[in-house]
């Protein structure tokens, strides 16, 4: 089992060397001049001089050749620096410091909101198919899972601020379990709330209808049994497929959510340095959530034989 | 010999969009204890959905329209869910035709075996594994106590539907239904499933009811066998009678298309027409379409089931309105 | 005793309790669109989605008053008979640019899924039905656009392809002289599609190739290999049709999901740019006077929702009428 992780891992890394590659090529070729962009936000009256402009390029490298600026890229990386900030002249590795625990534990959050609300929503739909509980729980799920993050977020504050005075506007952050951090984490949790109670309903009613369910009443067994032994098990794994799905989706769900409530996190950070064509920063995101994406793929992919034992004996190789 | 099962009127419809399907129509049976009795018809012609009815197993789209079961002095359909719950697999069991998808992949098969035997005879989880390891014996698994901690599909075709087997009679019941059993399976494993069940029958002395649409194999297994078609019973008879004398022109019609090992070869004839389209009972009798003995009468009334003249207590009756022993062709 | 007496089966085996035979054309895509007709909820979508459509192509020329004119006198003002949603803090009118919001909506969210769904499915069929190397090398792209979370994706392709575009759009216009290439409107949707395409092109691929490669064992088409149509027949003619259920549906939802993006980016900056309405410019600039203007948020907010839920709903709809479920009620 553990050759299967390594071949999985051995046959990420070259993947994420030519994403690191393209996305590193795209801002360098394409985004501009972050020199020029460096001038244009500074005070009016600094003059346009050609030898300083020069001598700044040279002295943040930016006048080699992009292999020599890649290289040295992927040296730093291999050492664990992600570089400096052109716009900043701060270590990225720092910033990132900043706004990674801010970001991750949003996430973590809304993770534990999702499963504990969306799977039991879901499971109730789908025993009480086609009553009005299921009609109203699909439905709500669908309304959330319609509603843009920077729509939701906007109305949720008209609503609860200015309608019923609940709260003041939330905007900054001051730690998660502040006041300020609700609205967010509502925000944030809707859509994933939304996706899991549709899977859970839709993978409960797929095993319901199964003929060892029908095996299993015959048998004489307890309602009771036959739900928690015999349905909840094998749905598990599209279940956890679901979150493994959700969770890599979370990570960017979060940008919009921190640009309209102004939390300092990742996302917020990532779409600054985009406008601002910051690319050391652009690309320290990108990595760490493909990082991401990959780990949650893994331990999804950990986690199936464990859950379905028809799965266990056949792991050689990996599917195409 | 005790009537262990008095079914009377048996009706149930499924409910499909806006259409109903009528599977089962005016059924009515009696299963003696200690006896074979075998289900035969085509696919649709609500065999398996009639004993279904009886255990309250129909899928949600389904309600029994009306009937009664009598068994051991109450009325199966009448029973509510805990009432019916402690009548299967203790007292009738049940076993169905895919091994492979009717047992749960990812629970092994000593829990699924322990099952039973922890609801009803409130064993104690280690009890239960002892009796389960003497239970895939009793069915002929070789290395029982290993197999328990097995799951499904490590097993083969055959292996499973022992598990099966041993599940549906772990209680003891008192009557085993069994759907179609051998169908899915391969034509020597099938032979071996119905030794294994003939040799069960006799050692437990379960009543056994089984559904097949293959005639030629339930000849050496069964009693007595009832022919369905289109929701109702159309022939009843003991076997022998059945094989010699077949009255109901549906039952020729199932014979004439068996291919014959020992006798002459001859073309292999087959039931013109189609399926009856079960969204509407028809006022005439069901088979007429496609019946070579159809009179006038046929197509106004649908004949009820009476026993045969002459036959007096040979328990062989038809729901026909022809005897064709007159006629040959209509 | 005569022939005639006997009630006789039609082909299609039907009987009904008369006797008579009901006979019906049967196919596929007839059979789908009856049970979407009777899906009362995707028969509204569907209706709401051809509003969309048309409103989009004829609504600009109907609009009461021009999406860019300003009336400094009428400043924010809310609903009213003279404005219908209001008015905006330049005095535009919002129903207007809501309007002309849905053209920019429908614009891109159409053209992206038809790129990325035609690069896709081209692909995606290819991907499945060679197999081998192909497939490998395929698979082997699409994993590593999908490695990516997408919004992030978007984004740095978004950035690093402006100025290209920017720059193609002058040289251009500097050699045609044609003002088609000044408008930024153009130049805006032209990479929002470009780089949606990117993104969301893997999607289609995948589902394609996945039902490719069920169908592709299936007995029907060994019957017509061994009937020695070609390869490429049976992929266009047997195999396609029959994987483009799911695929369709995705399509469907595709349209709602690229709506979400194109608002998303002209809210975060990257999309369309102001004074060019777009739903999610609007919200964004609405943002600012939520206090005391609300409606110049709510409008296009709703009018997006509303749209997407119908996209969804549609996609529902699709789903349930080309996988009908049996005995599911």
């Amino acid at each position: 089992m553990f050759r299967h992780i390594l071949y999985k891992l051995l046959r990420w890394i070259p993947s994420v060397l030519v994403v690191i590659l393209v996305v590193y090529a795209l801002l360098f070729f394409g985004a501009g001049d972050p020199i020029r962009l460096m001038f244009l936000r500074m005070p009016g009256d600094v003059a346009w001089n050609p030898e300083r402009i020069a001598a700044m390029r040279h002295e943040l490298g930016l006048d080699r050749t992009f292999l020599a600026q890649f290289t040295e890229y992927i040296w730093n990386l291999l050492h664990g620096n992600l570089g400096n900030s052109l716009l900043y002249q701060r270590s990225v590795n720092d910033m990132v410091k900043v706004a990674a625990p801010v970001s991750i534990q949003l996430a973590l959050a809304a993770m534990v909101i999702m499963a504990i609300l969306g799977i039991p929503l879901g499971v109730v739909a789908a025993v009480y198919k086609n009553s009005w509980v299921d009609h109203l729980i699909e439905g709500t799920a669908l309304a959330f899972w319609a509603i843009p993050t920077y729509v939701a977020g906007p109305l949720l504050v008209i609503f609860l601020v200015r309608g019923l005075k609940l709260m003041s506007v939330p905007y900054g952050w001051e730690g998660l379990f502040s006041p300020k951090a609700i609205i967010p984490l509502i925000v944030l949790s809707l859509r994933p709330i939304a996706i899991i109670i549709r899977q859970s309903r839709s993978a409960v009613l797929e095993v319901m209808g199964e003929d060892y369910i029908r095996t299993a009443r015959a048998k004489g067994i307890s309602n009771y049994l036959v739900m928690s032994r015999h349905i909840l098990r094998p749905v598990l794994t599209p279940i956890v497929t679901s979150l493994g799905l959700v969770i890599a989706n979370m990570i960017q769900g979060n940008i919009l959510l921190e640009v309209v409530f102004g939390i300092p996190g990742l996302g917020r950070l990532v779409a600054v340095s985009t406008i601002d064509a910051d690319y050391p920063v652009v690309l320290a995101v990108v990595l760490i959530g493909s990082f991401l994406v990959m780990g949650t793929n893994l331990a999804v992919d950990i986690l199936y034989p464990i859950l379905d034992p028809r799965v266990r004996q056949t792991q050689v190789g990996g599917e195409s | 010999m005790t009537v262990l099962l008095d079914v009377k009127h048996l009706q149930t419809r499924f409910k499909s969009r806006k259409r109903y399907i009528h599977a089962v129509n005016d059924v009515s049976f009696q299963v003696h204890e200690g006896e074979a009795l075998g289900v035969v018809g085509e696919s649709g012609c609500g065999k398996s959905v009639t004993m279904l009815s009886l255990l309250k197993l129909l899928p949600p789209a389904a309600r029994i329209e009306q009937g009664e079961a009598i068994f051991n002095g109450d009325d199966l359909l009448q029973m509510n869910s805990e009432q019916i719950r402690k009548v299967r697999g203790a007292q009738i069991g049940m076993i169905f035709q895919d091994p492979m998808s009717s047992l749960n992949p990812v629970i092994n098969i000593g829990t699924q075996l322990s099952e039973p035997l922890r609801a009803h005879l409130k064993m104690s989880k280690a009890d239960a594994w002892e009796r389960s390891v003497q239970l895939l014996d009793m069915v002929g698994i070789p290395e029982p106590r290993a197999r328990l901690s097995d799951y499904p599909h490590q097993l083969s075709g055959g292996m499973r539907q022992r598990v099966m087997i041993a599940m549906g009679l772990a209680c003891k019941p008192k009557i085993l239904i069994a759907d179609e059993p051998t169908t899915a399976l391969d034509v020597t494993i099938q032979a071996q499933i119905v030794d294994l069940v003939k040799d069960l029958r006799e050692e437990l002395h379960t009543t056994i009811i089984w559904i097949t649409h293959d005639l030629s194999l339930i000849a050496g297994l069964v009693d007595r066998i009832m022919v369905m078609y289109a929701g109702y019973i159309v022939e009843e008879a003991l076997v022998d009678d059945l094989y010699t004398d077949p009255r109901h022109p549906y039952t020729i019609g199932l014979f004439g298309s068996l291919p014959d090992l020992g006798g002459q070869q001859r073309r292999l004839t087959t039931i013109g027409g189609a399926p009856p389209n079960l969204e509407a009972i028809p006022t005439c009798c069901p088979f007429v379409p496609r019946c070579k003995y159809a009179i006038d009468k046929c197509k106004i009334e649908n004949p009820p089931i009476k026993p045969i003249s002459g036959s007096g207590e040979s328990l062989h009756s038809i729901a026909c309105w022809v005897d064709i022993r007159d006629r040959r062709e209509a | 005793m005569t022939e005639k007496d006997i009630p006789q089966i039609t082909t299609s085996g039907l009987l009904n309790a008369e006797g008579l035979s009901q006979d019906r054309k049967y196919s596929l895509w007839r059979d789908a669109v009856a049970r979407l007709m009777a899906n009362k909820l995707a028969v509204i979508s569907l209706a709401l989605v051809i509003l969309l459509i048309i409103i989009s192509l004829i609504g600009p020329y109907f609009t009461p008053y021009d999406f860019l004119s300003q009336d400094l006198s009428a400043r924010s003002q809310p609903p009213s008979w003279a404005h219908w949603m209001g008015s905006d803090y330049l005095g535009r009118d919002v129903l207007s640019r809501v309007i002309y919001g849905a053209r920019t909506a429908t614009v891109t969210s159409f053209a992206v899924v038809a790129v990325s769904g035609f690069i896709g499915i081209i692909l995606g069929s290819l991907s499945g039905f060679a197999g081998g190397r192909v497939d490998t090398f395929i698979m082997w792209i699409t994993d590593m656009v999908m490695a990516v979370p997408p919004m992030l994706l978007a984004m740095v392709a978004s950035v690093a392809l402006r100025p290209m575009v920017a720059a193609w759009m002058e040289r251009m216009y500097a050699s045609t002289g044609d003002t088609f290439y000044r408008q930024t409107f153009w130049a805006d949707i032209f990479l929002l599609v470009t780089v949606l395409t990117l993104v969301l092109w893997p999607t289609y691929a995948r589902l394609i190739r996945g039902q490719i490669i069920t169908n592709k064992t299936k007995n029907y088409v060994l019957a017509a290999r061994a009937l020695g149509i070609t390869n490429s027949s049976i992929l266009v003619r047997y195999i396609i049709p029959n994987s483009l259920g799911p695929v369709v549906v995705q399509l469907s939802a595709g349209l709602g999901s690229a709506m979400l993006w194109e608002s998303a980016f002209s809210f975060l900056g990257i999309g369309v740019h102001p004074p060019i309405p777009s739903w999610g410019n609007m919200i964004s600039e609405g943002m600012d006077y939520w206090r005391n203007s609300p409606h110049l948020l709510a409008a296009p907010a709703i009018v997006l929702g509303v749209m997407t839920v119908a996209f969804s709903f549609l996609g529902d709809g699709l789903n349930d009428a080309l996988n009908p479920k049996q005995w599911s009620d």
